[in-house]
């Protein structure tokens, strides 16, 4: 027996870290970015409507709801966002999945490369493997604020190439692509006529220093978040995936949506109704509530997690031999670079010790990012993402969510000051 | 707050306010489509200068019905806020002064199971009923899709003598109610023997362009829309609709202009 499609596959270094993290009693963890709220319970008492009422236990139609699907596309219509909820809307499992859909639909043996930014999330990689694609990294300016690097996007375009996946506002980063920057994409990529996947999934969590554009209409926070799939020209080569996991701290109900003209639509829905049949219908009621009723905690979310960032970044400033840091204007992460490393240095010999051992295993050196995580995580019990997991450039970077609980993130800095001085 | 109390002070409170002010009540049923065909009619309604309030988004319901009609938002989860709620309820039926110029009231009615529409029905009558479509969703406490549509027909009968519903003709069920009302009817659709005909729809790059006959008046509308879908083919016609026959009078526009 063999697996040879999916041998080069590899669980996300995210993950990684948390199966690592639960091993180690006491652990406090930043790594995974779950929400620290609980579903809103107008959501919650929605779902036992639903399930009172005997609707939720069957298959949807394939494309989800039409409740949902005419809720999405009021919700849309709000962000200047068009399209037809009939056609060009489906209900998918998380946005992972709509994500995997899309590019299993559009891969071939011609055009297999995907374009990632590097750093962007974890599992972009691991998704455009799963449709037999080749990930191909682009690496963001850091010194700019985490910019696109057009000269070197334009050399990774190749007639290979059949689509560039990101990430806006970007994980790990917590940075906006610009709309300026955005046009310029879409330029590129409509010369070369390419896919853009576009993955939205943080765009409610923008804090309020931030100012995208002010010569158009503000968004609910007071700022205005601009999305490639607002332009209608583009509509045939963007596909735009959401997630209602992150706004509406529902991760564990994987519900999410896509959205792209008919064209690509009618492709799509092929894959998804081979990989899923339909998104939970349990879930689907769930998001339906959340579109119509939960406007109230995104802001109050929002506002939590605004704090959070000042009060993780506030830990940060006290580690400026230690780390540099961009302060986000989004999501809820922070990206620092590591300026000083201790780790896997036998006192004795004064030799780096090649390999890190996590309770009783030992884990072979992966890079210093990976080494600085496990040791942290070995020593003070503090799980991070390793930088390396979310592209190259992203090594020499640990990712911190400040989606967890302030008491969380208070015990978890305390604990890296204490590892710093030691 | 017990949703049975909330539930009878918002239906009173809306019926006084109804019995006082008397406004020109529009409903918008039907189980799709709904929401952009109420946007629509609020649309038309302004263009021609009417004092206009339309159901906020899901607004549509027993306890949301009667809220549109206020002009009130929802308590949500909170005690307080319902108690808030049913002051300004009481507020709003008994010291709310009539407009010099009739108000327009949009609303949705959103039915999820039978006997739903009687009771939406004893809160308010309308006097314009627009049918969007009948399809499977919304459809759980339903037997079937014809058992919704006897609901549409108890609001078709329920109408006054000088009532007008506006029909969508290409939805065999609603089509169906038309022959059994005795009420001022206008169908629309894109078969051609209905009065208001969609002879052209086209997808372009940044919306739809549709072309509309009116029938009675043998005169064609194009209309250029920055949506996408068959539903707003629709809304947009009812827009039309509307446009054509809700005018206001010269009288009531130098009023609105002094008031």
């Amino acid at each position: 027996m063999s697996f040879l499609r999916t041998e080069k596959i590899k669980l996300s270094p995210i993950k990684q870290m948390e199966i690592l993290a639960s091993q180690i009693p006491d652990v406090v963890s930043l790594a995974q970015g779950i929400p620290s709220f609980d579903t809103p319970l107008v959501i919650k008492k929605a779902v036992m409507k639903a399930l009172g009422r005997g609707v939720a236990a069957k298959y949807s139609l394939t494309y989800g709801l039409p409740e949902l699907r005419e809720a999405i596309e009021q919700k849309l219509a709000d962000e200047k966002m068009y399209y037809d909820f009939e056609k060009e809307i489906i209900a998918t499992v998380g946005s992972i999945e709509g994500i995997t859909a899309s590019l299993i639909s559009i891969i071939n043996e011609k055009k297999d490369e995907v374009i990632l930014f590097s750093p962007s999330y974890a599992s972009y990689p691991e998704a455009v493997r799963v449709a037999g694609g080749k990930p191909v990294f682009s690496n963001l300016i850091e010194k700019d604020g985490w910019k696109i690097n057009f000269s070197d996007l334009a050399k990774k375009i190749n007639a290979r190439t059949v689509a560039i996946l990101f990430c806006n506002p970007n994980n790990p980063t917590g940075t906006i692509f610009s709309k300026e920057d955005l046009f310029k994409l879409a330029e590129l990529t409509w010369k070369k006529k390419i896919f853009v996947i576009c993955d939205e999934v943080y765009k409610d969590f923008i804090y309020n220093e931030t100012r995208i554009d002010t010569d158009t209409n503000t968004d609910k926070h007071g700022y205005e978040f601009f999305s490639l799939a607002q332009i209608p020209d583009l509509r045939k080569m963007v596909i735009r995936v959401f997630s209602m996991s992150k706004i509406y701290a529902m991760t564990g109900w994987r519900i999410g949506f896509i959205h792209s003209d008919e064209e690509n639509i009618s492709e799509i829905i092929k894959v998804h109704d081979a990989l899923v049949t339909c998104a939970p219908t349990v879930s689907q009621y769930a998001a339906i509530a959340a579109l119509n009723f939960a406007d109230k905690e995104i802001n109050e979310f929002c506002r939590q997690y605004q704090e959070r960032r000042d009060l993780i970044c506030g830990y940060l400033d006290e580690l400026p031999e230690v780390f540099s840091y961009q302060k986000p204007n989004s999501s809820y992460f922070v990206f620092p670079k590591i300026l000083k490393i201790r780790i896997n240095i036998d006192k004795k010999t004064d030799k780096h010790i090649e390999g890190t051992h996590i309770g009783q295993y030992l884990y072979p050196r992966k890079s210093v990012s990976w080494d600085f995580a496990t040791d942290l995580l070995n020593k003070v019990h503090v799980a991070v993402v390793p930088g390396i997991a979310f592209g190259p450039s992203g090594e020499g970077h640990i990712r911190l969510s400040f989606g967890k609980t302030e008491k969380e993130i208070h015990e978890a800095m305390k604990r890296i000051k204490n590892y710093f001085n030691e | 707050m017990n949703k049975f109390i909330v539930k009878i002070c918002l239906k009173w409170c809306a019926k006084i306010y109804i019995w006082r002010i008397k406004p020109h009540a529009i409903f918008v049923a039907g189980t799709v489509g709904r929401y952009w065909a109420k946007e629509s009619v609020v649309e038309a309604l302004k263009e021609k200068n009417f004092p206009v309030r339309a159901s906020k988004k899901n607004f549509n319901a027993e306890i949301g019905l009667p809220l549109s009609i206020l002009g009130l938002p929802s308590g949500e989860g909170s005690f307080i806020s319902w108690l808030k709620i049913i002051c300004n309820a009481f507020n709003k039926a008994f010291k709310s002064k009539a407009p010099m110029t009739k108000e327009f009231l949009v609303l949705e009615a959103a039915i999820d199971r039978p006997d739903g529409m009687k009771y939406l029905l004893s809160i308010i009558k309308p006097k314009t009923v627009i049918l969007t479509g009948i399809t499977m969703i919304y459809a759980e406490n339903f037997e079937n899709l014809d058992e919704i549509a006897l609901e549409y027909k108890i609001l078709l009968k329920k109408m006054p003598w000088n009532g007008l519903a506006i029909l969508n003709f290409d939805d065999e069920r609603i089509k169906n109610l038309a022959e059994s009302s005795d009420r001022r009817i206008i169908s629309y659709g894109f078969s051609k023997d209905v009065d208001f005909s969609i002879e052209r729809s086209q997808k372009v790059s940044d919306g739809q362009k549709l072309e509309i006959k009116i029938n009675h008046l043998a005169k064609k509308v194009q209309v250029k829309i920055g949506r996408f879908g068959r539903h707003h083919v629709y809304a947009s016609t009812v827009k039309e609709i509307i446009k054509e026959n809700f005018k206001i009078s010269t009288i009531d526009f130098f009023k609105q202009i002094r008031d």
